[in-house]
């Protein structure tokens, strides 16, 4: 979720086999260098592998270049990258959020399984309880909201979508980045 | 009679000796020193950068060493959690650091854990092995020194040299005048020194194995690995500015104004 | 015995765990010897991991879910992996598989506490069988029970022959 000179990105921590709750420790946003970072949805298993894939990949780019990646060059990557198993792909919908270290301004983009880029402007949903969450950030997202609006804002969203939805909850993760600040706060959420 | 063995990297002279990686080590001989220093709290690295022109650009960070040169020291991380001090050919330099970082974040990838640091300086020795058996290959010619730390052992200092023979260390050198660095050392070391304490005595042994007697921070570069109070462990490469004030205090920075005249 | 069909599958279960652990244990093995030292229950964790996640997508997959439990060499930490065939792993306070997990999850979710010892993690232990002798359709002849302390792996005694009644 885009913010003034801010981002926000949000996941519920829950992992289950259809109904039923596995763990309720089991993050899906990730952070990849100062300002940039990836939340995964979908199959577990390929939560966990995009995710260390990435790490991989942003780690060695980081080493090479002597500099962070920009979270538009991390968005191609994940594309590219998810492109390549354009025949057999991972089963997740990833979204990035992420401040550009030059100019600091926002920037959020979502994929589907094979890597179209989806940009946008205000905000990016996926998961099982996208629908629910399209219509939180439909109607509680404004334009220019700042840090403490958006955490607000994105926390409010997520937990009244998640709470419509039988296959998430259980707990957040909200993080609210901006320039040369990352806030993380930890969401207790219904644990039922 | 040598010229029937020494020629090849695969072949033992009738002295038992391979010729090839005694070259390399000479070839390490004419580099910039690098030293490594142990302490109780820390691990100092220390390089000299030779300056062959001043038309060479100067990198504004101090970890690049100018590109493409013989001969150069230079810092560099071969994975996040180890930095290591090279002593040879940057070139051949390039090639072994990069296969240590991916050897590195292979194993994060397959263990979600950093590489004990004994285990990636084994990967790049047994890299450097290679090349002193199989046939029509040159041996890299650099040596290193690596400075890590992991949970089993905390800090740890190694030396690599070609031959793919590496050792634990408390304080080590490599390049030029290896040998008058180490005697230096030797004296001077003392057991459960302090960082701040190791990192007077690499200036001080550098000051002595450089050529010219008066440092500036142009001419070495320094980097440590260090913990921090609340016990995270940080891996930093020193400014300009750092170096300057480091040197000033032990009394070896070139005077600002014969550097005018 | 009785029932083959269902002691028939879970008889095939215990084999193919069997076969993919001895390549693990392989493994694992090779690393001390290699290094000198053991790998720590989270690293082993992300490295079967891995290997069921190739597997997943190769030819034919291992088909095998499996719970690992370590006490980590330096820190003397304890840590639980709940890991299924197609290689989601998670660390968690408690766990179980196969049908288990609909009878067991909600004891465990009700008696587990972060800090209790072993002793009373036995009693919990005993309270998720009770519940299965009495719930579950199969005869499941009973248990053995380990626990990975940091001095090792021992084999607990366990009373099968209990006879749990409803109440």
């Amino acid at each position: 979720m885009v913010g003034k000179d801010c981002v926000a990105i949000a996941c519920d921590l829950r992992l289950g086999l259809q109904a039923l709750t596995v763990s309720n420790n089991f993050p899906k946003v990730f952070q990849y260098g100062d300002n940039v970072f990836l939340g995964l949805t979908g199959l577990a298993t390929d939560v966990s592998t995009v995710s260390d894939l990435f790490r991989y990949k942003v780690n060695m780019y980081r080493l090479r270049e002597e500099r962070a990646i920009a979270p538009s060059t991390f968005a191609n990557l994940v594309s590219s990258s998810l492109y390549e198993r354009r025949f057999g792909p991972y089963f997740v919908s990833p979204v990035v959020a992420g401040l550009d270290p030059k100019t600091g301004a926002p920037f959020i983009c979502g994929f589907d399984s094979i890597g179209c880029i989806d940009f946008a402007k205000d905000f990016i949903v996926s998961g099982t309880a996208s629908e629910q969450l399209f219509g939180m950030c439909e109607s509680l997202w404004e334009p220019n909201l700042g840090p403490e609006d958006l955490f607000e804002t994105i926390s409010q969203a997520l937990l009244s979508a998640v709470d419509r939805d039988a296959l998430s909850g259980w707990g957040a993760h909200v993080y609210v980045i901006e320039k040369n600040k990352v806030t993380k706060r930890l969401l207790k959420g219904r644990q039922d | 009679m040598s010229r029937r063995y020494d020629s090849r990297t695969t072949i033992f002279s009738p002295e038992g000796r391979l010729y090839q990686v005694e070259y390399a080590l000479e070839a390490i001989s004419h580099a910039g020193t690098a030293i490594g220093i142990l302490a109780k709290d820390g691990i100092v690295l220390a390089a000299e950068r030779k300056v062959t022109s001043k038309l060479l650009e100067q990198d504004t960070k101090p970890t690049r060493s100018p590109p493409g040169g013989f001969h150069k020291c230079k810092s560099a991380d071969p994975a996040s959690n180890m930095i290591c001090a090279v002593a040879g050919m940057t070139s051949d330099a390039n090639i072994l650091i990069n296969f240590a970082r991916q050897s590195a974040q292979r194993y994060l990838l397959t263990y979600n854990e950093d590489i004990p640091c004994e285990q990636l300086v084994r990967k790049l020795c047994d890299l450097k092995q290679g090349y002193t058996q199989h046939g029509g290959l040159r041996p890299f010619g650099v040596s290193f020194i690596y400075a890590g730390w992991d949970p089993q052992r905390q800090f740890q200092l190694y030396l690599s040299n070609p031959s793919g023979n590496y050792g634990g260390w408390k304080a080590t050198s490599a390049g030029a005048n290896k040998a008058s660095a180490d005697s230096l050392l030797k004296q001077d070391y003392k057991e459960d020194c302090t960082l701040k304490e190791a990192c007077g005595m690499a200036v001080k042994v550098l000051s002595k194995t450089m050529d010219s007697t008066k440092l500036s921070s142009e001419k070495i570069e320094f980097a440590t690995v260090g913990q921090t109070a609340d016990g995270k462990i940080y891996q930093r490469l020193w400014s300009a500015d750092e170096i300057t004030t480091l040197l000033k205090e032990h009394d070896l920075a070139k005077d600002a104004s014969a550097e005018d005249k | 015995m009785r029932g083959a069909t269902i002691l028939k599958a879970s008889d095939d279960k215990t084999r193919q765990l069997n076969k993919h652990t001895l390549y693990i244990q392989a493994n694992a093995q090779l690393y001390s010897m290699r290094n000198e030292t053991d790998l720590s229950p989270t690293a082993l964790a992300h490295y079967v991991r891995g290997q069921l996640a190739t597997s997943l997508r190769s030819r034919k997959p291992y088909n095998v879910n499996l719970l690992l439990g370590g006490v980590d060499p330096i820190t003397h930490k304890p840590s639980l992996f709940w890991l299924d065939y197609l290689a989601a792993l998670a660390p968690v306070p408690y766990a179980a598989h196969g049908y288990a997990q609909y009878y067991c999850l909600s004891i465990l979710d009700k008696h587990h506490h972060p800090d209790m010892t072993l002793v009373q993690g036995i009693k919990v232990l005993e309270m998720c069988t009770d519940e299965l002798k009495r719930r579950l359709p199969i005869d499941f002849k009973g248990m053995i029970v380990k626990a990975v302390t940091k001095d090792g792996i021992r084999d607990i005694e366990f009373n099968d022959d209990k006879v749990v009644k409803c109440p």
